[in-house]
C-alpha cells in the first residue's frame, strides 16, 4: 500500500500541501483531482521523492521512503510521469528513453535494443512514435508525454503516478491508454492518476480523493459521487461556463486570409500542404487535431518565427499570438510579470517613448492588467516563473487581448487548466470575438473547440479540411482528427 | 539589489579566510601578506591611481562581457576585440600630429570603438547568419588578433629604425593627457565610469535593452513575440565588441601610446570573471574591476616585501569566482532564506520554478 501520512509542504508564503493523508491500496486506480493549486502536483513530487516534505512522511508497504530522492522512490517501484516532460531536449528521444529501464544495462548503449523494445510497447499502446533518431527538441507535447508514459513503464513499476497525462493524448490513444491503466490495476499494481477531467476519474478511478487548497476535502468512490458532486468539492462553488450560443456571434468580413499555406521542413517533408482558410471578424473558427499534425508549424507561421515554402497569409490588422508551450514559448518565466506583457510589441510601444522604456509606466499596466484580468499574484514585480500554470495563462491572454489585436490565434490555451480557469479563458476569447475580433483557435481538445467555435476545421498530416454542421459530434470528429477519410 | 551586491564581497571574505589557510600552510604571516596587498594596491595616492589605471582595460571589457552576457551571447573575444580596437588606435594615431588634440584623440578612441565593433560583429554575424557558436568564433578570432598584432609590429607598422618589434609612437595630440602628474590618472576612467551608466540605462531603461534581455532569458518566447532575433545578435557583438576595442584605444592613447607585442595581459579574460563577480550588471562592473585591478597592483608589492608570488593572486582571484558561483546555487538561497527569511530580494523569494505547486 502506498501511504502518505500528514504532508505539509510550504513554498515561501504559499501553503501548498497542509496535513494531507493520502492511500492508494494494490489493484487499484486511485484518482487525485483538484483545481490548479491545489495541491495535486506537490503531493506527487512528495511521493514519487522529487521533493522533501515539511512535515510527515511517505510510505511503501510501510517501509518508510527517504523524502527528497527520487533515485530511492524509483528503486522502491515508484515511477512518475510528470505534467511538463522531464526529457533531454537535444538528445534524441532512443537516447531519452535509454535512461528508463528498456536499457539492459550492459557495458554498452544498445540503443537499437532500446528503440525496439520502445517500439513494441508503443505498438502495444497504440502510441506513435517519433521518426528514428529525432530530437526531442522539436516534437509536440504529446509526443513527449507519450516518450515519459513509456520511460515510465519502463521500469516495470509498482507505483506509477501520472499527472494529467490524458490531457494531450488524442481519443483513440485515450482508450488504449485507459486500457494500459486497467491492465496494471488487474496486474495488482497501484496507479495514481492525477486529473481534473472529472468524467475521466469516474469512468476508470476505483476511489477518489479531493484535494482542495492543500487539503483533502473528500475522499469517494465513482459509485458514490458524480461529475457536479466532484466539481463541487474541488471548487467549492459552481463555475458558470460561458454560452457561446448566447453571445451570438455573427462572422463579419475576413480579417484573417491563409491561402495555399505550404511548409517543408528542413529534410524537405511537407508538414503543410496548401492550407487555405479565412477567419472572419467576430467569429471564433476552431482547427482540431491530433498533436503533432502541422499545428505547431501553422502558429509558427502565423506569428512570423518562420517563412512558408509557399502560399500566403494576409490580416486586415495585428495578430497576437499565444503559442501553447506558454513556458518555453510564451512567458519568460525569470522574468518579471511586467517585463512578460511588454514583451508584446504594442504593449512595449505603449511605454516606450523615443527608444525609452518608462518602467514605473509599464508597472503601472501591468497593475492594472492584474487587476483587469484577475491574475492571481502579489504584484506586477512578481517572477512570472512565481505563478501557478491557470494564473501564467492568464497573463499570456491579458497580454494577447491588452495588445488590441485584430487576430488572436490561440493554440491549446486551456491545456492543464481547471474548471474556473477555462471558463474564464473562454470567456476572454468569447467577448474579444463579441467586440469584432477574429479567432483561430487550435486545440486537440473537441469539447473546448466544441464549446466556443462557430465553425471547425480538422487539420491531419498537415492537411486541412472544413467539416459541416452535421460532423459536430466528438466520436465523428475524433475518427476525422486521426486521418480517416469516408 | 543591496544583497545581490553583498553577495559577493561575502565571497570575497570567504576566499580570504580559504587563502589564510594556504599562507600559514606556506608559513607565512597572512596579516603581513594581506597588509603589503593593501599597502601596494591602495598605500598612497599613486598606489590608488595606478589601481585605477589597472583597473580601466578591465571595466571596458567587462562592460562588453556583461552585455553581450546579458543577451546571452557568450563573447569569450573581448581580448582580441580590445587588440583590434588597439591596433587600430595605434596605427591611427601616428597619422593625427596636424590635428587639434580633442579632434585627434576622438579619431583614436573612434577608431579603437570601431575596430572592436567590426571584430565583435564578424562573430555576431557567423552565429546570426551561419549558426556559428560564438564561443567558438570569438576564441579563434582572439588568436586570429593576437597574431595580427605581432605581424603588425613586426612589419607594416614597425618604428623607422626596425630595432625593436613595437610600432612608432602614436602623435603627442591623439594621447590623453595625465591631469594630475607624475599620477597617471587619465579621462580614460571617466569615461569607463560614463559608459558604464550608459550601459546600466541600456540594459534597463531603453526599449532596445529589454530586447537584449528578453533574448538572453528565453530566445524562443523572444522569437514569438517578434524581436528580431538575427540583426539584435550582430548589434549587440558589435556593441560588445565596440566597448572592449574603446578599452584598446585608451590604453594605447593613454598609457602605452605604441604596439607592442602581448599589449593585452588577459584583460579580456578576467574580464569574464569581472562581470560573474558583477553579475553582469554594468555599474557593478565598476568595484568589481577595481578589486581585480587592486589585486592586480597590490601584488607586486606583496612579492617585494613578503616574497609570495604573484601567481598566488591569480589563486585568489580564482578563488573568488569560484565561491560567488558556488554562493549561487539554491541551497545557498535556501540557507539565507531560513536565516534572515524569505523576505529579502522578491527574485530570491521565488521558488524555482520546478517546485511551484501545480503547474
Amino acid at each position: 500500500m502506498l501511504r502518505a501520512i500528514a504532508i505539509t509542504k510550504r513554498f515561501g508564503r504559499t501553503l501548498a500541501l497542509d496535513g494531507v493523508d493520502f492511500e492508494a491500496r494494490p489493484g487499484e486506480i486511485h484518482a487525485l483531482v483538484g483545481e490548479n493549486g491545489a495541491g495535486k502536483t506537490t503531493l506527487m513530487n512528495v511521493l514519487a521523492g522529487s521533493l522533501a516534505p515539511d512535515h510527515g512522511e511517505a510510505l511503501l508497504d510501510d517501509h518508510r521512503l527517504q523524502a527528497g530522492s527520487p533515485r530511492a522512490a524509483l528503486k522502491a517501484g515508484i515511477a512518475a510521469v510528470h505534467q511538463s516532460p522531464m526529457l533531454f531536449e537535444r538528445m534524441t528521444w532512443e537516447e531519452n528513453l535509454a535512461l528508463g529501464g528498456f536499457d539492459t544495462g550492459g557495458e554498452l548503449l544498445d540503443l537499437v535494443a532500446v528503440a525496439a523494445r520502445a517500439r513494441a510497447l508503443a505498438a502495444k499502446l497504440g502510441f506513435e512514435l517519433p521518426p528514428a533518431g529525432a530530437t526531442v527538441e522539436n516534437r509536440s507535447v504529446a509526443e513527449r508525454v507519450r516518450l515519459e508514459v513509456l520511460r515510465a513503464l519502463s521500469f516495470n513499476p509498482r507505483v506509477l503516478i501520472l499527472d494529467e497525462p490524458t490531457s494531450v493524448l488524442a481519443p483513440s490513444e485515450l482508450r488504449a491508454f485507459l486500457d494500459l491503466l486497467r491492465n496494471l490495476r488487474t496486474e495488482g499494481r497501484i496507479v495514481v492518476l492525477i486529473t481534473h477531467k472529472l468524467a475521466e476519474a469516474i469512468a476508470v478511478a476505483d476511489r477518489i480523493t479531493v484535494l482542495r487548497r492543500g487539503r483533502v476535502v473528500a475522499r469517494t468512490t465513482p459509485a458514490e459521487t458524480s461529475e457536479e458532486k466532484l466539481a463541487g468539492l474541488m471548487i467549492g462553488e459552481i463555475v458558470v461556463q460561458p454560452d457561446a450560443a448566447a453571445m451570438q456571434l455573427r462572422a463579419g468580413d475576413p480579417v484573417l486570409r491563409v491561402e495555399n499555406l505550404t511548409l517543408d521542413d528542413r529534410t524537405g517533408r511537407r508538414v503543410l500542404d496548401g492550407l487555405s482558410f479565412r477567419v472572419g471578424a467576430g467569429e471564433i473558427v476552431g482547427i482540431a487535431g491530433v498533436d503533432g499534425n502541422g499545428q505547431t508549424e501553422l502558429v509558427e507561421l502565423l506569428a512570423g518565427v518562420r517563412s512558408p515554402s509557399d502560399g500566403k497569409m494576409t490580416s486586415g490588422g495585428a495578430v497576437a499570438v499565444i503559442p501553447q508551450n506558454r513556458d518555453l514559448d510564451g512567458l519568460i518565466l525569470d522574468m518579471r510579470l511586467w517585463e512578460n506583457l511588454i514583451l508584446a510589441r504594442p504593449l512595449r510601444e505603449q511605454v516606450t517613448s523615443h527608444g525609452w522604456l518608462n518602467t514605473s509606466r509599464a508597472i503601472e499596466l501591468g497593475r492594472e492588467l492584474i487587476e483587469r484580468f484577475r491574475i492571481r499574484a502579489p504584484g506586477p514585480e512578481t517572477i512570472a516563473g512565481a505563478l501557478s500554470g491557470g494564473n501564467r495563462q492568464r497573463l499570456e491572454v491579458a497580454r494577447a487581448i491588452a495588445s488590441r489585436p485584430r487576430v488572436i490565434v490561440a493554440h491549446n490555451i486551456c491545456r492543464g487548466l481547471d474548471l474556473a480557469a477555462t471558463a474564464e479563458v473562454h470567456r476572454r476569447i468569447l467577448e474579444f470575438a463579441a467586440s469584432g475580433g477574429a479567432v483561430l483557435l487550435i486545440s486537440s481538445d473537441l469539447d473546448e473547440l466544441l464549446a466556443i467555435c462557430g465553425r471547425l476545421l480538422i487539420i491531419s498530416r498537415g492537411k486541412i479540411r472544413e467539416t459541416s454542421p452535421d460532423e459536430r459530434d466528438p466520436e465523428r470528429l475524433g475518427l476525422l482528427m486521426t486521418g480517416a477519410r469516408d | 539589489m543591496p544583497s545581490s551586491i553583498a553577495k559577493p564581497f561575502a565571497a570575497l571574505a570567504l576566499s580570504a579566510a580559504l587563502i589564510s589557510i594556504v599562507l600559514v600552510a606556506l608559513g607565512a604571516s597572512p596579516i603581513g601578506v594581506f597588509a603589503a596587498l593593501g599597502e601596494g594596491a591602495f598605500g598612497n595616492w599613486n598606489a590608488c591611481v595606478d589601481t585605477i589605471v589597472k583597473s580601466c582595460p578591465l571595466i571596458f571589457t567587462g562592460l562588453a562581457v556583461s552585455i553581450a552576457f546579458s543577451g546571452a551571447l557568450w563573447n569569450i573575444g573581448a581580448d582580441g576585440q580590445l587588440t583590434i580596437g588597439a591596433i587600430a588606435a595605434g596605427a591611427i594615431g601616428t597619422h593625427l600630429g596636424d590635428l587639434p588634440h580633442s579632434i585627434a584623440v576622438a579619431i583614436v578612441l573612434a577608431a579603437g570603438a570601431i575596430g572592436g565593433a567590426v571584430w565583435g560583429g564578424i562573430a555576431g554575424w557567423l552565429r546570426a547568419r551561419r549558426d556559428v557558436n560564438e564561443v567558438i568564433s570569438t576564441i579563434m578570432l582572439n588568436f586570429v588578433a593576437v597574431q595580427m598584432l605581432s605581424w603588425m609590429v613586426h612589419g607594416p607598422l614597425m618604428e623607422p629604425s626596425r630595432a625593436y618589434p613595437t610600432s612608432s609612437p602614436i602623435a603627442f595630440a591623439a594621447q590623453l593627457e595625465f591631469y594630475f602628474p607624475p599620477s597617471r590618472f587619465n579621462l580614460g576612467m571617466l569615461l569607463a565610469v560614463v559608459l558604464a551608466v550608459a550601459c546600466y540605462m541600456l540594459l534597463f531603461n531603453t526599449s532596445a535593452g529589454f530586447e537584449l534581455r528578453a533574448m538572453g532569458r528565453n530566445r524562443r518566447a523572444a522569437t514569438f513575440y517578434g524581436i528580431r532575433i538575427p540583426a539584435l545578435t550582430v548589434w549587440v557583438m558589435a556593441l560588445s565588441g565596440a566597448l572592449a576595442g574603446l578599452g584598446g584605444a585608451v590604453q594605447v592613447s593613454a598609457i602605452s601610446h605604441r604596439l607592442y607585442e602581448k599589449l593585452s595581459p588577459g584583460w579580456g579574460f578576467e574580464a569574464i570573471a569581472v562581470a560573474l563577480v558583477a553579475r553582469l550588471n554594468p555599474i557593478a562592473v565598476i568595484p568589481a574591476a577595481l578589486l581585480f585591478g587592486a589585486l592586480d597592483n597590490g601584488s607586486q608589492a606583496m612579492q617585494r616585501t613578503q616574497g609570495i608570488s604573484p601567481e598566488l593572486v591569480q589563486v585568489i582571484q580564482a578563488l573568488v569566482i569560484l565561491i560567488i558561483l558556488a554562493f549561487d546555487t539554491p541551497a545557498w538561497t535556501g540557507l539565507r532564506e531560513n536565516i534572515f527569511g524569505a523576505a529579502g530580494d522578491d527574485a530570491s523569494a521565488v521558488p524555482p520554478v520546478a517546485e511551484t505547486p501545480d503547474a
